[in-house]
């Protein structure tokens, strides 16, 4: 991608391109810019909402211990302790196993309405990773119609130079090709080139 | 790359940011509950101290990490390594328990010596007070590690550098998105 095109884009995203999470996120972020400007699809947030409800759950069993150890010190406060922390150390596993078996990586959930409003919204997951040490960005989505109980797949996996330009600055229109082709590939069930 | 450091921060939405929050929050409550939790296992309000001074010498060093128990059916026993507060001072002591005094109730009374003091801790003491009881124990010594508690007396010497690191670490949570 040649740079003046990137450059035409005012919001155009420029980051470290040494630092792996900074490209996935860079990545997660643009796949579901695309999926909602370009496809009007509408995000659902309920499965980062769960984790969020997850975590704001255990900082306050925290706080809440240490106010209680703050106005009763600590023999008197030692039962109280005792479930805090046991209540704290059982939900920081549920976190645990919520990130690994209920989000697997997806960092999108959208809902694609039905125009005619007739049958329900199909949802579409996007779910990523990138390969330590390789530099390759795997891009797994996913497309569920609870009509039939369709359920299709799709990955793409490059390298995540193909998205970037040398300075790190993103290449939106790349990626929104990518997507696009994506797309195109779980609506047909076809092979990717 | 400086200037496009709070650029992560900017570009992420409202949950991405509250979840960067909650991440920071906890880093710190999973601290605070291993110290809690901690204190709920051993029975002692603070059960990791750093010696401070070299009272105890040759037992203790100054820098070392002791580590504390305060059990209540464990009976408190002349030659053990005790450490126990003081009203009027805000850091507890670490001496040997020197002689003790028990009563068939339990309670018990008792007085202690630093190792390397020529004389016991009476003078130590709040005014008036000759003994000390159960109640101003905070725990007995059951290990130690040398010399690893010398950050934590660098950091008390220096707040400067303590406040720093703190900062540094905590801005880098906070904009670091995960």
């Amino acid at each position: 991608m040649t740079k003046e095109e990137s450059n035409t884009d005012d919001k155009q995203i420029k980051i470290n391109k040494w630092d792996y999470l900074a490209l996935k996120n860079t990545l997660d972020d643009a796949v579901k810019e695309v999926l909602i400007t370009k496809y009007n699809h509408v995000e659902d947030y309920s499965l980062i909402d769960c984790r969020l409800f997850i975590c704001t759950f255990a900082v306050l069993v925290a706080a809440f211990a240490l106010g209680w150890d703050f106005f009763n010190p600590f023999p008197k406060s030692r039962f109280v302790l005792t479930v805090c922390v046991a209540l704290y150390f059982i939900t920081m596993g549920a976190i645990t196993l919520y990130t690994t078996y209920m989000e697997k990586g997806i960092f999108a959930v959208t809902l694609e309405r039905d125009e005619s409003g007739f049958n329900p919204d199909v949802v579409w997951e996007a779910s990523s990773y990138i390969k330590k040490h390789t530099g390759t960005y795997c891009l797994t989505v996913v497309r569920k119609d609870s009509v039939g109980g369709d359920i299709r797949e799709r990955e793409i996996t490059k390298s995540v130079a193909n998205y970037f330009d040398e300075e790190g600055t993103l290449c939106q229109d790349v990626i929104e090709n990518e997507v696009t082709k994506v797309r195109e590939a779980v609506l047909k069930l076809k092979k990717i080139e | 790359m400086f200037d496009g450091f709070l650029d992560d921060l900017k570009r992420m939405n409202k949950r991405q940011f509250l979840y960067q929050v909650l991440s920071f929050g906890m880093i710190v409550s999973s601290a605070l509950m291993i110290w809690k939790g901690l204190m709920v296992f051993t029975g002692s309000e603070s059960p990791i101290v750093v010696v401070l001074s070299g009272s105890m010498e040759p037992a203790f060093h100054r820098g070392d990490l002791l580590f504390l128990t305060n059990y209540e059916e464990e009976p408190v026993r002349v030659g053990e390594i005790v450490v126990f507060k003081i009203e009027g001072r805000d850091i507890p002591i670490v001496h040997r328990v020197l002689k003790i005094h028990e009563k068939n109730n339990g309670t018990i009374k008792f007085l202690t010596k630093g190792d390397n003091n020529s004389v016991d801790d009476r003078g130590l003491y709040a005014p008036g007070q000759h003994w000390l009881e159960k109640s101003d124990m905070v725990g007995r010594a059951r290990g130690f590690l040398p010399y690893v508690g010398m950050v934590t007396i660098l950091m008390n010497e220096y707040p400067k550098i303590k406040f720093a690191v703190l900062a540094c670490l905590g801005l880098y949570v906070l904009v670091h998105r995960e």
